[in-house]
Order: C-alpha cells, then sequence, then structure tokens
C-alpha cells in the first residue's frame, strides 16, 4: 500500500516522539564513554536495524566499556568472549553436563546466552569457533544436543578485531565478514577528550554508574518503527546505483576503479544499506531517510564488503577510497 | 691457303678469294684471353655478276684447349667496287699450358646464282700457354682485402630521383584524399552560458506552471536538477552528486553563493521533504520556491562574472 502525504506526517510525528530515547541514550552514555560517539552511533544503528557490528581498532579504546554501558542503559544482559586459539565452539554456545546426583545430561548455556556479546578478537579463534559465533548471529538461536534455543532480544553481536598483530590469527573470510552489517573503524580520541579520560578514570568516587534508560522490549518496538521509516524510491534507486558501482564501475564512467576492485557488494549490503540508512534517519528524528542518511552509513556497511585487488593492494588504495571515489560520482537523486 | 674444287664455278675460291687469321699474341699466360681477327676478301672483279655468300667458321665453345669466349658481328667495311672485305674477331683464352695450335678454319664461299659452294681454310698457328712464374722460395702473401670503391652521387641519383617522385605521389595523394574528408565549416552555434541556460528552463517551468500537473515530486525535483547544474557548471561544485547538507557546507567559500545560502537552503529542504518524504507544500510556496530560485541565479550570474574576471587580473582596477 502507498503511503500518502498525510501517512508520512503522521509517521514522522510518531518517530519523532519515539525516537527521543535516542538523544537520552546517548547523553547517558557519554556520562562513561568519553569521546568515540562515532562508535556509540554506529552501535545504535546496528541495535535498532538488527544487524551486528564487527569493529576495528587497536587495544584501549573502550569497545568493552561502550557495549557494557550500553547494555547497562538498555536493562539488558552483557557478556565478553575472550576468543583465543584454544577456545571451542562449547566454550561460546554451550554444551551438556553429566549431573550425577539426578543422573541425568542437563544443558550449560554458554555466554552467548546473552542480549549483547563483545567478541574479542574475533580473529584469534579458529574457524569452528568464529562459525558457531556467526551461525548464531545469522540464525538466532543455538542448537545443544537435542534442543535449539531462541536467543533473547534483543540480539547484537560487537566484534573486534586488532589490526596490528597478524601472527597467528584465523582471518575471517569474506563469506563470514559479509554477515556484519557495519563495519565500524575507530581511531584514537584527541588530546582533549584523552585529557577527559584521564581525569575520569582518577576521580576518587570511581567510574559513573549508568542508569537504565529504556528496556529491551522499547528497543524491540523502535526496531519495528526502524522499518517503517518511509523510504522514496528514488532513494531505492539510489542505493543499487552505489552497491552496483562496486560491481561494475565501468557503467558509472569509473573505469580506472575497475581493475582495483576484485568483487564489489552483495545484494545482502543492498539490504543492510538500506536498514542501517532507515536507523539513521530514526536516530536523527525522521519518519523518512533523505540521501544524507545513506551516505553517512555507506562506508560502515560497504567497507567490507569491496574486495580489493593485489594491485589495489600494491597501490595502498583502500576500500574506502574506492567508496569516495563511488560516491562522488554516483549522482544523488 | 688451301682450296678444294667442287663448284660450277670457273675460277677455284683461291683465285678470287684471300683468308686469314690473325692473332693479336702468340704468347699468354694462363686464362689471359687473346683475340684472332678472322679476315675474308673476295676480288669482285674476278667473279662478274655472281651472287655469292661467305660462310665464316662456326667454332666450338671448347676446342683443342682453347675456350671460346666471344665472337664479334661481321664487319664489311673497307668493301669497294672490286673487293668485299669481311672481318671478324674471335676472342679465345686457354687454361692450360703449354703450345696448343689453332687448327685451320674453314670459310665457305656459296653462290646464289647456280648453288655451287667452295670452301677455303685458314692456316693453322701455334699459340703458347704459359704460366705464372712464381717465386716458391718466399712466404704465401694473405688475399688482398676488399677495395672501398669511392662514393659518387652520380651512382645514387637514380636513386635519389625515385625517391623524390615516390614521396611527391605520396603528398599528392593525401592531398587530395584530405581535400575530400574536410568537411564544409558550418558556424557552431553560440554556446549557452549556464546563466542563460538555467534562466531558460526557470522560465519555463514558470510558464507551464508544472506545480499545476499535480506531479510535484517531478516538479521539485526538476527545480532543483537546474540549480544544481547551475551550480555545477558556473561555480565547478559537483553539486549533482552532492546531497544537500554537502552542498551547502561547500558554497560556503563562494561568498556570492554563501550570501544566498538560507534562500538556497529553504529551496534544497523543501525540495527534500517533498522528493523523499511525499510533503505536499502550499500551492503559493511552489511558486515562491521557483521565484527564490531566479533570485539566486540572477544575484550569483553577474557577481559570479566580475569575480571570475577579478581572479584572471582582467579587470582594471581605474575603471
Amino acid at each position: 500500500m502507498e503511503n500518502t502525504s498525510y501517512d508520512i506526517r503522521q509517521l514522522n510525528e510518531k518517530i519523532h516522539q519515539a525516537s527521543s530515547f535516542v538523544d537520552l541514550l546517548q547523553m547517558e552514555l557519554g556520562k562513561a564513554i568519553v569521546g568515540q560517539k562515532y562508535m556509540v552511533e554506529r552501535l545504535l544503528i546496528g541495535l535498532l536495524a538488527q544487524g551486528h557490528v564487527l569493529l576495528e581498532g587497536v587495544p584501549g579504546l573502550a569497545k568493552t566499556l561502550s557495549i557494557k554501558s550500553l547494555s547497562q542503559a538498555i536493562n539488558a544482559k552483557f557478556s565478553r568472549i575472550q576468543f583465543t586459539p584454544d577456545l571451542l565452539p562449547a566454550d561460546v554456545v554451550g554444551t551438556m553436563i553429566y549431573n550425577q546426583q539426578k543422573n541425568e545430561f542437563v544443558v550449560r548455556r554458554g555466554p552467548i546466552f546473552a542480549n549483547f556479546i563483545l567478541a574479542d578478537e574475533i580473529n584469534r579463534a579458529p574457524a569452528k569457533v568464529q562459525s558457531a559465533l556467526l551461525e548464531a548471529m545469522q540464525e538466532r538461536q543455538i542448537t545443544i544436543g537435542d534442543t535449539t534455543f531462541k536467543l533473547e532480544e534483543p540480539f547484537l553481536v560487537l566484534a573486534t578485531q586488532n589490526p596490528i598483530e597478524q601472527e597467528g590469527t584465523y582471518t575471517l573470510p569474506e563469506a563470514q565478514v559479509d554477515r556484519f552489517m557495519l563495519k565500524v573503524v575507530i581511531g584514537y580520541p584527541t588530546k582533549e577528550e584523552e585529557r577527559m579520560i584521564i581525569r575520569q578514570n582518577l576521580n576518587p568516587e570511581g567510574m559513573t554508574r549508568i542508569s537504565p534508560i529504556i528496556d529491551p522490549a522499547d528497543i524491540m518496538n523502535a526496531r519495528k518503527l526502524v522499518r517503517e521509516v518511509y523510504m522514496d524510491e528514488k532513494i531505492e534507486r539510489y542505493i543499487p546505483d552505489v552497491v552496483f558501482a562496486t560491481r561494475n564501475p565501468e557503467e558509472y564512467k569509473l573505469q580506472k576503479l575497475k581493475p582495483l576492485i576484485a568483487y564489489g557488494g552483495s545484494p545482502r549490503a543492498s539490504i543492510n544499506l538500506a536498514l542501517a540508512s532507515k536507523a539513521y534517519a530514526f536516530m536523527k528524528r525522521r519518519g523518512y531517510v533523505i540521501p544524507e542518511d545513506v551516505r553517512s552509513v555507506c562506508f560502515d556497511v560497504m567497507r567490507h564488503r569491496v574486495g580489493l585487488t593485489y594491485e589495489a593492494e600494491a597501490e595502498n588504495v583502500t576500500s574506502e577510497n574506492i567508496l569516495s571515489e563511488i560516491l562522488n560520482a554516483v549522482e544523488v537523486p | 691457303m688451301m682450296g678444294v674444287l667442287a663448284s660450277p664455278l670457273t675460277l677455284s675460291a683461291q683465285d678470287y678469294m684471300s683468308i686469314k687469321a690473325v692473332p693479336d699474341t702468340m704468347a699468354i699466360r694462363i686464362g689471359e684471353q687473346f683475340k684472332v681477327m678472322l679476315d675474308a676478301r673476295v676480288q669482285t672483279y674476278a667473279i662478274p655478276g655472281v651472287h655469292f655468300k661467305i660462310v665464316f667458321p662456326s667454332l666450338p665453345d671448347s676446342f683443342n684447349h682453347f675456350e671460346l669466349i666471344g665472337q664479334s658481328e661481321i664487319d664489311t667495311t673497307g668493301s669497294n667496287n672490286v673487293e668485299k672485305v669481311f672481318r671478324q674477331t674471335v676472342t679465345l683464352t686457354s687454361f692450360d699450358s703449354g703450345r696448343w695450335e689453332v687448327p685451320p678454319m674453314k670459310f665457305e664461299v656459296f653462290s646464289a646464282t647456280d648453288g655451287s659452294y667452295d670452301s677455303v681454310f685458314t692456316k693453322p698457328f701455334a699459340i703458347d700457354v704459359n704460366t705464372v712464374a712464381v717465386d716458391t722460395s718466399k712466404a704465401f702473401k694473405p688475399i688482398k682485402p676488399l677495395r672501398t670503391v669511392k662514393w659518387l652521387w652520380t651512382d645514387y641519383i637514380l636513386y635519389f630521383a625515385a625517391g623524390l617522385t615516390l614521396l611527391a605521389v605520396i603528398i599528392i595523394l593525401i592531398w587530395f584524399a584530405r581535400q575530400k574528408k574536410v568537411p564544409k565549416y558550418v558556424a557552431p552555434p553560440p554556446a549557452e552560458t549556464p546563466y542563460d541556460a538555467a534562466m531558460r528552463q526557470l522560465r519555463q517551468l514558470q510558464n507551464e506552471k508544472a506545480w499545476n500537473n499535480g506531479d510535484i515530486k517531478t516538479y521539485y525535483t526538476q527545480l532543483t536538477d537546474i540549480l544544481r547544474v547551475y551550480i555545477e557548471k558556473q561555480f565547478r561544485i559537483p553539486a549533482l552528486e552532492q546531497t544537500t547538507a554537502e552542498l551547502l557546507q561547500n558554497i560556503k567559500p563562494i561568498t556570492i553563493l554563501n550570501q544566498q545560502r538560507d534562500k538556497l537552503s529553504g529551496i534544497l529542504t523543501l525540495a527534500d521533504l517533498a522528493k523523499f518524504a511525499k510533503l505536499q507544500p502550499a500551492p503559493q510556496e511552489h511558486e515562491q520556491c521557483l521565484q527564490t530560485a531566479i533570485e539566486i541565479v540572477e544575484w550569483s550570474k553577474p557577481r559570479a562574472v566580475a569575480e571570475e574576471a577579478k581572479q584572471e587580473g582582467t579587470e582594471n582596477p581605474k575603471a
């Protein structure tokens, strides 16, 4: 059914009211996390668009603190899994344990049974463990023995990768990386932000306590509203244009990019770009998507979905460079 | 001279014909050529009214250690009313050392009048063919190197002439080919300036009252496209590839456009709402937006030109 102007105005007002918690949430998180607004914003996009986030950054950039604070602010369960080479799938999803008193096997749930999971240094665990986690991410359910358990919603995985130590790691294959809605690259805080971090950490009263702002149920309602955000057909055409430009750059007068791209974004990239744009529009308290929303999330949605050739790597061309070229060439509606 | 009488002629051949074979030398070095002049004279007064032919000896290529190199044409110069003279020079050589005899050579005289013939033989003579004296007490000398022949421009004049002719032909052919291909010059239509194009399109929208067609989204799309194309061409900002926020940010360094920032922002924001949020602006807003767009283009055009001229240094500060 086509939306009328009246429907969209109503939707806009509805979303304007419903999204008010986003500002409150960001303010609350800001009490504990200094700087890193970009990362927090992307976490919320993942949360609202029902996608998972892959975070790349050096240690000590408040990744754990961010997701822990987010879970506290939403009053949700949080667990952290440190991925190591000797980790087993059972250590993540859980296993069956024999109970001698009752003379039966009982299920012992793994740390994945939480709302927010921090999969720290995901590339340090072998493929079997990565696969177990990524399957849970995709299916949102776990099977232990004969029993299948639905994972509690909201379910958000924040996986981290350390870009500097690559020895003894198991790089995530392209097909697995594609399951993350966003890949966020975070950098160091500014000097002023770092000064505030020192002050906050040396506070004799300890770290600021995060108060719950909303419930997981509110997040579920917000997710429904995110999907209702109006996306005009002009935007619907703009999104495939951007994704297709990564596959066939020559059709967008970008012949020079052809030898640099090994493979472009999949249809999952288009779906996630649309969903993330809607979530971004929701966070900006709008009931409709504008091209700015698409461009704002484009790098995070697309950077891990554009494969580079050896030629590109030899020339130090990054996927961000390629995406910049594409966004500067594709006409905005 | 020997002759065989077998002719109905009343006289024998040696009575009216004398022949001789005279070598130019009696001794040659091995391989050296020498000439033998064959001479036959016929006293015509002795055989009045007789038509005759002299047949010179036919020599094989090789005979008696001699090799035939060549024979000249028969020369009859020196003939007169009383005597006919026939001469031929034969060039011979020999590659065998020793004394070799050139055998008698047969001349035949043939009467065309009655078909009779007679023959006369030359005297044989010997030629000494000597080897080259080699002093074997001395060492062998190497083969002489190649001798460079002096360059003479006359040797190559034909090649130069042929080359120049070929070049001239090619040039003429190219010239003809180009003459045919060069299209007639058609004066291009005068290029429309970004200002003219934008104003023409905006006036067209105004005259058509495009907002009355019911498709508000298309109207605002056209309106913003005209403005974006104008900004792209006039100020070289890639406006078509930028979002509203990016465009408003990027016009900041261009003062004349930045002065119209609020107006531009108003149009683009309203257009975004119409395009992406199905907003139906009030009817008076449609015309107002168009009027504002015309104002922006009018405002930025003359100043843009003046500023460009100033940047290029063509403006006269005293004027």
